[in-house]
């Protein structure tokens, strides 16, 4: 492990009214984060089924970052609480798969947290090449 | 006239019993079928009558019924033989298309299981492992579809006799068979009040009803609190009247008909929909088992890494 050659993977939900405008602030500001991340817009942070996730994971993806509004900001009232749950049922199915908890993440980031959203990413890839490739990318 | 052979696997002999339970639809259809090879009803050696052949040998057949998953080196290679004399193959149940119950054994390495059946339960002396006149194990259960190609899949635990007839009726006319892309859910004639659920109850609870009152009036099991795989299966077991069959028998579903979708995986599927309408997943015991009761082969069962 720890392997300086090793760049992960990252896929990276977005949800549309904060996380993405706070992605795009991160890019207009010229924030410098690591180009690990490959970034997919979605209408909200609870749509995100576990199956894209963990569909995602056991084919070979590093990780997976959900993106969302702070709860009580969310454009739909109470879809990234839906995504809290969610994310509980994730974990406990990264264990089933035999994946570390690490490789998934769900963070909250408003449209003004450029700066957050960059500091979210360096943090995720740092610890997943750390950690490693994925066991399933074989 | 239709030479049928028959093959079973690693499996039971449930799905064996089903193709018996045909009832009246077996009378229509016997006279058109003649059974060359069944090792369940006949007695048909696979090395000659008297063993003097060398070669494994199945004799031709027009269509190959296929029943159990491949556990041995053995089964692999009768159904390696049974593709090379068979020009239609049937896999029928739930272990030969996906792996089955003995499939949960997936999670598992050979040596943990060699040591839980030979040396670690309480009632066993320990013994070493058997050597002599026995087939080895392969490094784990294969759906029969992973090994060869199967041309008709019938799932279920086991299949259903209508289910049986119709696809042999199927091939009979050459007309092209294929299963529902419903779930359960689809067919189930329970009342639903689409409230959600914070608590769950044991299969050992008995479901809320009263005898002769009618299915259309019983609430959802689900939503009663008990843990129901109807949503992520495969709808088909209810035959002509549509009722599922465990929900007849005041069950929920165990998930025996398998992903209502090749290449879904029912296990994320409920998870997500349960974690959903406000379970607290941790609740539920022992995902990996629960929710691929039959079928470990799709649902990517595999041993757990040690961390």
């Amino acid at each position: 492990m720890g392997d300086a050659s090793f760049e992960p993977l990252i896929l990276t939900f977005c949800c549309n009214w904060c996380s993405y405008a706070g992605a795009d602030l991160a890019g207009v500001s010229r924030l410098q984060y690591p180009p690990n991340i490959r970034i997919i817009r979605v209408m909200c942070s609870g749509m995100v089924h576990p199956n894209l996730v963990i569909g995602a994971l056991t084919k070979g993806v590093d990780g997976v970052l959900i993106c969302g509004c702070h709860p009580g900001d969310c454009h739909y009232l109470e879809g990234n609480l839906k995504a809290e749950k969610r994310a509980e049922a994730i974990r406990l199915m990264l264990q089933d798969f035999g994946l570390e908890e690490e490789r998934f993440r769900l963070e909250w980031v408003s449209a003004s947290e450029g700066p957050r959203f960059a500091q979210v990413v360096t943090e995720m890839t740092e610890q997943i090449r750390e950690l490693g490739p994925n066991p399933y990318k074989t | 006239m239709v030479r049928v052979a028959e093959e079973w696997l690693s499996t039971c002999g449930g799905c064996e019993v089903t193709i018996l339970d045909l009832g009246e639809a077996l009378l229509d259809l016997l006279p058109k079928l003649e059974f060359v090879h069944m090792p369940v009803l006949m007695d048909h050696k696979y090395y000659g009558q008297t063993g003097e052949k060398t070669a494994l040998e199945i004799p031709e057949a027009d269509v190959g019924i296929i029943s159990g998953g491949i556990r041995t080196e053995e089964n692999k290679q009768v159904a390696e033989e049974m593709r090379k004399k068979c020009k239609t193959i049937i896999a029928i149940g739930s272990c030969a298309n996906f792996g089955g119950v003995p499939a949960l054994a997936n999670m598992y390495t050979i040596d943990q299981i060699f040591d839980k059946v030979y040396r670690e339960t309480k009632s066993t002396d320990p013994a070493s492992n058997p050597t002599v006149e026995v087939p080895p194990l392969g490094d784990r259960v294969y759906s029969v579809s992973e090994v060869i190609k199967v041309d008709v899949g019938l799932p279920g635990c086991p299949t259903t006799p209508e289910l049986v007839a119709e696809a042999l009726t199927c091939l009979l006319e050459g007309r092209p068979f294929s299963l529902p892309e419903r779930s359960v859910c689809d067919d189930c004639p329970v009342k639903r009040e689409k409230k959600a659920i914070t608590n769950l109850k044991r299969p050992l609870e008995k479901v809320g009803f009263s005898p002769g009152q009618k299915f259309e009036e019983i609430r959802c099991y689900m939503e009663q609190g008990f843990l129901c795989q109807g949503p992520a299966t495969r709808a088909g077991c209810g035959g002509a009247e549509r009722v599922p069959r465990c929900i007849k028998a005041y069950m929920p579903c165990r998930g025996c008909f398998g992903p209502i979708r090749a290449g879904a995986n029912p296990m994320v599927d409920m998870m997500g929909a349960l974690s959903s309408i406000g379970l607290d997943p941790k609740q539920i015991e022992d995902r990996m088992a629960t929710f691929n009761r039959f079928i470990g082969v799709v649902g990517r069962l595999r041993p757990q890494p040690a961390r």
